[in-house]
């Protein structure tokens, strides 16, 4: 279903359980309308694949996720011959010969996340997930896939898009990816959100978190971001650690509940050490001003 | 499309991005006017954000965009786009370290003896001590030892003889033949790739003429493929990787300094490698990479940051070299405090104070294990 404005979009994904700024809301727009791949940078947890998720639920579409690692090949993101099956096709086959065009037909083709978003013919939101952690030779080939919409086997042919799906890459920037890459790709750089949003982000992600806790929390959270930190947290971790909070009962900060829970906010050692004492106390205060 | 005033606008704009030194193809042009197209133009956030996701591709740039915007459709005054700085062709200062820190190496000017090679002699002499000629004749011995690239295993499979792994593609074909028994069988296993190389260089005025050789050393490493990150430091850290793949490497050395260097600051080793760990470490750059911190290890601000930055470093690099060109004096001991601080994080510590020892370094790298001790 196509939507007829920005305005439309996002309030689809807040009924899916996002709440995007105007800025991503844009970018998914134009990525649906301009039917272009978006690539989605920023710091870990402030919401990458969560949008790409959204937005499929948004629209009825499937997700179809390609988790990128380092050595990933055809093989595990295209396509691949079910090897076993053919071996027992020649074996059952037992006197007389086995033609080849049988034995690579597509009965024995196994599909991998981009094969199956090229076939499908419903509607498909196809996220390849930290694009960064594959390597060249893996990003070369996905400029192919993404310029042309198309695949081609060998021994079968070229398989074109029936309907082109939605593709969302997502990147840490671990590495620049390709320019040739970044230039078939429209491009959004997801900060942290302002402290309102986060605010409702809570409020909308924890159902039943007091009114209080979740502003309280919140604060708390821009408040470390200030910090000198090795890891900031970012909206993931805010959601988890309001997610701990509530489920232990908690209505509101405390000294005591800070400490035994900021592991779920803080995962680096040496930033739990560092918000200690004074910074926490400085910190907590802030955040229960909050009204 | 858009009516001609706006396409006319774009274009303009297109044009400032480039100036301020974006790279803006035709082909962005059009996804920005195709985008204006599908939204609002009245809402200046809605004109704001579709030009910015067309035409900026870097997170880097975005900062230089938001300016251009704010000057070029809001007409801000007094806000120009910031222009890149370009860098200059101006040689390193050559003489500086001449007049400082040299005293116990061969005194300069004197000719080779007879019986040895010119070369031979020159492969034994501080960088700090060569005159600008030598400096010359050493460049192309310097990049040979460059060509050398630590190795790690990769998870992609390709063919080989003595592999572990069953290529089970092939094997289904030439079992066609022979319906269905594999006569032959072929193998693939994991190949070696080139390991990431991460040169952290200080290149405050004591290790000038060092800073150069290992930025040379550097230049043919980076010559060897992808994975190779230069930075430079002295108060301020900058990347130089992008000039070093491009340019000049002396030239790229000689704008860096500008950038980085205040000469009554001292070096700041500690704060330097806490830019680096903050802004890369946590991209994950140095996961698995060897990292090369060369310095002196003169540290205005005392050890306690060094060896706070340098535990972040080691644990998530797969070894940690320390260059210090000091080494290569008999003499030295590691006492400075900056030094003292960053060894317990150091697998291994090299001179590199001239062209045999960087040959040892280049051979440190291309067989670096993890931890080894210093």
């Amino acid at each position: 279903m196509p939507f007829a404005s920005i305005d439309d979009l996002q309030s689809a994904l807040l009924a899916a359980d996002y709440l995007p700024d105007r800025g991503l809301g844009t970018a998914l727009f134009l990525a649906l309308r301009l039917q272009k791949p978006l690539l989605l940078e920023g710091e870990a947890g402030v919401g990458k694949t969560e949008a790409a998720k959204a937005l499929a639920r948004a629209q009825g579409a499937r997700l179809i996720r390609l988790q990128c690692y380092e050595g990933l090949d055809v093989a595990h993101a295209v396509y691949e011959w079910n090897y076993s099956r053919q071996l027992l096709h020649i074996r059952a086959a037992q006197e007389g010969s086995v033609a080849e065009e049988e034995l690579f037909g597509p009965e024995f083709l196994i599909r991998r996340p981009l094969l199956e978003a090229i076939e499908s013919t419903d509607p498909v939101v196809l996220l390849i997930d930290e694009i960064d952690r594959a390597d060249d030779e893996f990003e070369a080939f996905l400029l192919e896939v993404l310029s042309d919409f198309q695949i081609t086997i060998p021994e079968i042919g070229t398989i074109r898009a029936k309907r082109r799906p939605s593709v969302i890459l997502t990147s840490n920037r671990t590495r620049e990816l390709h320019d040739a890459l970044k230039r078939r790709c429209l491009f959004h750089w997801i900060g942290h959100p302002s402290l309102e949003r986060e605010i409702e982000i809570v409020r909308l992600r924890v159902p039943g978190v007091p009114e209080r806790l979740a502003a309280q929390a919140a604060r708390f959270v821009q408040g470390l971001r200030s910090l000198d930190l090795a890891k900031p947290p970012g909206v993931a971790e805010t959601l988890d650690w309001a997610q701990a909070l509530a489920a232990l009962g908690h209505e509101e900060l405390s000294a005591e509940v800070v400490e035994e829970t900021l592991g779920s906010v803080l995962k680096y050692h040496e930033d739990l050490l560092s918000v200690r004492d004074e910074t926490l106390v400085g910190l907590l205060e802030e955040a229960r001003s909050a009204r | 499309m858009p009516g001609s005033a706006i396409v006319r606008h774009v274009v303009t704009f297109g044009r400032v991005l480039r100036e301020a030194g974006l790279e803006v193809g035709p082909q962005r042009i059009q996804d920005a006017l195709s985008g204006l197209d599908e939204v609002e133009l009245e809402r200046r956030d809605d004109v704001y954000w579709t030009l910015r996701q067309t035409l900026v591709a870097r997170a880097e740039d975005l900062e230089t965009f938001d300016a251009a915007f704010a000057a070029w459709f809001e007409r801000a005054p007094g806000r120009r786009a910031a222009r890149r700085p370009r860098p200059e062709t101006v040689r390193p200062v050559a003489s500086l370290a001449a007049g400082g820190d040299g005293e116990s190496s061969p005194p300069s000017g004197e000719q080779p003896a007879r019986g040895w090679s010119a070369e031979e002699l020159l492969r034994k002499k501080d960088f700090a001590a060569m005159s600008p000629d030598e400096f010359e004749h050493v460049r192309k011995l310097i990049a040979r030892a460059g060509d050398c690239r630590p190795q790690r295993r990769s998870r992609r499979l390709r063919p080989h003889r003595r592999g572990r792994d069953l290529d089970l593609r092939r094997l289904v074909r030439a079992s066609l033949a022979t319906g269905g028994d594999a006569v032959e069988r072929s193998f693939r296993r994991r190949t070696d790739v080139p390991r990431k190389v991460v040169l952290l260089c200080d290149i405050s005025g004591s290790m000038e003429a060092y800073a150069r050789a290992l930025l040379l050393f550097l230049h043919a490493v980076v010559g060897s493929g992808r994975g190779v990150e230069a930075f430079v430091f002295g108060t301020r850290l900058t990347r130089l990787t992008p000039e070093l793949t491009t340019r000049d490497p002396e030239q790229a050395l000689a704008a860096a300094a500008r950038r980085v260097l205040d000469w009554t600051g001292g070096t700041r080793i500690g704060s330097s490698l806490k830019a680096f760990n903050d802004e890369w470490g946590r991209r994950a750059l140095t996961r698995g990479a060897v990292v090369v911190v060369a310095s002196d290890g003169w540290e205005r601000e005392g050890g306690a940051s060094i060896a706070t930055e340098m535990a972040r470093l080691s644990r998530a690099a797969f070894a940690v070299v320390w260059v210090n060109p000091l080494k290569g004096h008999p003499e030295y001991q590691p006492l400075a405090g900056g030094m003292r601080a960053a060894l317990p994080y150091v697998d291994r510590f090299l001179p590199g104070h001239n062209l045999a020892s960087l040959d040892a370094l280049a051979q440190v790298l291309s067989g670096i294990e993890r931890r080894h001790a210093a």
